[in-house]
């Protein structure tokens, strides 16, 4: 079973007690009636799916039930790191 | 017509007993969830000392999340509200009934269906975690008496895991 640290529990925890919530990073549009079609189309649909690397958001479902960002390898699903939401980007 | 008001518990009032291990249902309490950005104001308001670590409990009530608390009291218990501050304080009482797992095997029965490493749960400290599939929040109230809280509606199956992970235990 893959173990996921959560950094607001500080444990490094078995994966069912958390759910996968899409890439992480996404900024919501600060005016969201300025946007385009094309632009919201962008925010609300498009994301980077990359083979690698990929910055992403996890919460802690059933334990703390915070959500949180983590560094995952798409390839070996090896997490790299994990970090508190509203954190830069790692 | 009163009585139509009152509720059974969902799961039966007679221990499930077995060799190192005994299942029993939890006396009522009056539950809430609170919810708060900063402990030390939510401690003002309710007069309670409030744990600050997620995992630690203190006086009956136990540190779900950075911003959350569940409380657990005798039945009949009142508490402030906490009008007029930026707190959330919900009465869950009835949401969850408790049941009690106590035995020097009561640890393998409950690691029979929970993916923690459930032997690095000190005494005292509660934790919200899975069985199988169903929300629970553990307590572990003694070297080995663990209190499990379980939302009403999943208790029965959870009894019934339980239960049969007690009669299965290996030697």
């Amino acid at each position: 079973m893959i173990l996921i640290h959560c950094p607001y529990c500080d444990q490094t925890l078995p994966e069912l007690e958390f759910a996968y919530a899409g890439e992480g990073h996404i900024a919501r549009p600060t005016d969201p009636s300025a946007l385009s079609d094309e632009d919201w189309e962008r925010y609300l649909f498009i994301r980077d799916n990359p083979r690698g690397r990929h910055h992403e958001r996890w919460r802690h479902i059933h334990g703390c039930g915070r959500f949180f960002n983590a560094v995952r390898d798409t390839v070996t699903d090896k997490f790299e790191m994990t970090y508190k939401a509203g954190e830069p980007r790692q | 017509m009163a009585d139509a008001a009152i509720r059974t518990a969902p799961v039966p009032a007679e221990p499930a007993r077995f060799d190192g291990v005994t299942i029993s249902l939890g006396l009522p309490l009056a539950r809430w969830s609170l919810r708060g950005r900063n402990p030390q104001e939510l401690g003002n308001a309710l007069g309670l000392p409030v744990p600050g670590r997620i995992g630690e409990t203190a006086g009956g009530m136990a540190c779900l999340g950075p911003d959350e608390w569940l409380l657990r009291l005798p039945e009949g218990s009142i508490i402030p509200m906490g009008e007029g501050q930026p707190l959330s304080v919900v009465d869950i009482s009835d949401r969850a009934i408790t049941l009690i797992v106590e035995g020097d095997r009561a640890l393998d029965v409950l690691s029979s269906g929970c993916p923690r490493d459930l032997s690095k749960l000190a005494v005292g400290e509660a934790r919200r975690t899975v069985y199988e599939t169903v929300e629970i929040v553990l307590i572990r109230e003694g070297e080995t008496r663990y209190a499990v809280e379980v939302w009403r509606s999943f208790a029965p199956w959870l009894h019934l895991a339980l239960v049969t992970a007690a009669s299965h235990l290996p030697e």
